[in-house]
């Protein structure tokens, strides 16, 4: 079954939370780089991006991420990104973005107080 | 010995067709016995090469995306060919180079994962003549044997 993708900004703390569900891949991606642009161009200094329910997630998802979490960090800011799927772990961490300036966290606790 | 099976898909070089061929590739996968995770591998390996076609081999215009699966009894053999307009490997960058735009970054990382998470790969492109990926996993019995 493919579960439907979604991507919906929370804003009701100091961190904008980005929540995605679904599969992040070519066709779904600019749905997730127009939200995740504009919630990076708002000036926001932190972002977490919530991948919990994200069941598979190829390059162009990395790619859309990897640039806005440049963007944020051009201006001193960072990307959180939850991550609790070993799949999807698996992706970032061949991808080498894991160990660059993006930050994965298992609970999303700690990715907004990171 | 009789011969390997193969099944045949032709997709339109669309991105919304991408995941119409990671369902196939799920139910090919699960009939070889492969584990959960060697099955999300090659879901990732065959949607990269099949978003390679879409992205770069028909500059935007109309074409197709052909892929094979042949199940072999020790591996599955995946091939996925374009008729586009190729490109030369070489210029595709690593996945961890730094300045590198978007769509070269996505290429660069859609190969990495390819060579990665599959036992064997080669990538034959011609310019102006199309672009051949050939994949192979080995079955979970080939592995332990």
């Amino acid at each position: 079954m493919v579960i439907e993708f979604s991507v919906a900004v929370e804003n009701d703390g100091v961190v904008p939370v980005v929540r995605v569900s679904g599969e992040i891949d070519v066709y779904t991606c600019p749905k997730l780089h127009k939200v995740l642009t504009e919630v990076v161009d708002s000036g926001k200094i932190k972002v977490v991006l919530d991948l919990q329910n994200v069941h598979y997630i190829d390059s162009t998802g990395l790619g859309t991420i990897a640039h806005s979490a440049r963007s944020l960090s051009k201006s001193e800011g960072q990307l959180n990104v939850i991550c609790s799927r070993p799949q999807v772990r698996k992706v970032f961490e061949i991808s080498g973005l894991s160990s660059k300036n993006i930050n994965l966290f298992e609970e999303e606790s700690k990715a907004l107080l990171a | 010995m009789s011969q390997s099976p193969t099944v045949n898909i032709q997709i339109p070089a669309q991105s919304d067709f991408v995941g119409v061929v990671r369902l196939a590739v799920s139910g090919i996968a699960s009939r070889m016995n492969f584990s959960i995770d060697e099955i999300e591998d090659i879901k990732v390996a065959v949607s990269e090469a099949c978003t390679n076609a879409v992205q770069h081999a028909y500059g935007g215009g109309a074409g197709t995306i052909d892929i094979a699966f042949t199940l072999h009894a020790e591996k599955l053999e995946v091939v996925v060919k374009d008729s586009g307009k190729g490109f030369d490997p070489a210029n595709a960058v690593s996945a961890k180079q730094d300045g590198a735009n978007d769509a070269l970054f996505g290429l660069g990382l859609g190969l990495t994962f390819i060579r990665t998470l599959m036992d064997f790969s080669e990538i034959e492109s011609v310019p102006g003549r199309g672009t051949v990926v050939r994949m192979i996993k080995n079955t979970p019995v080939a592995t332990t044997a």
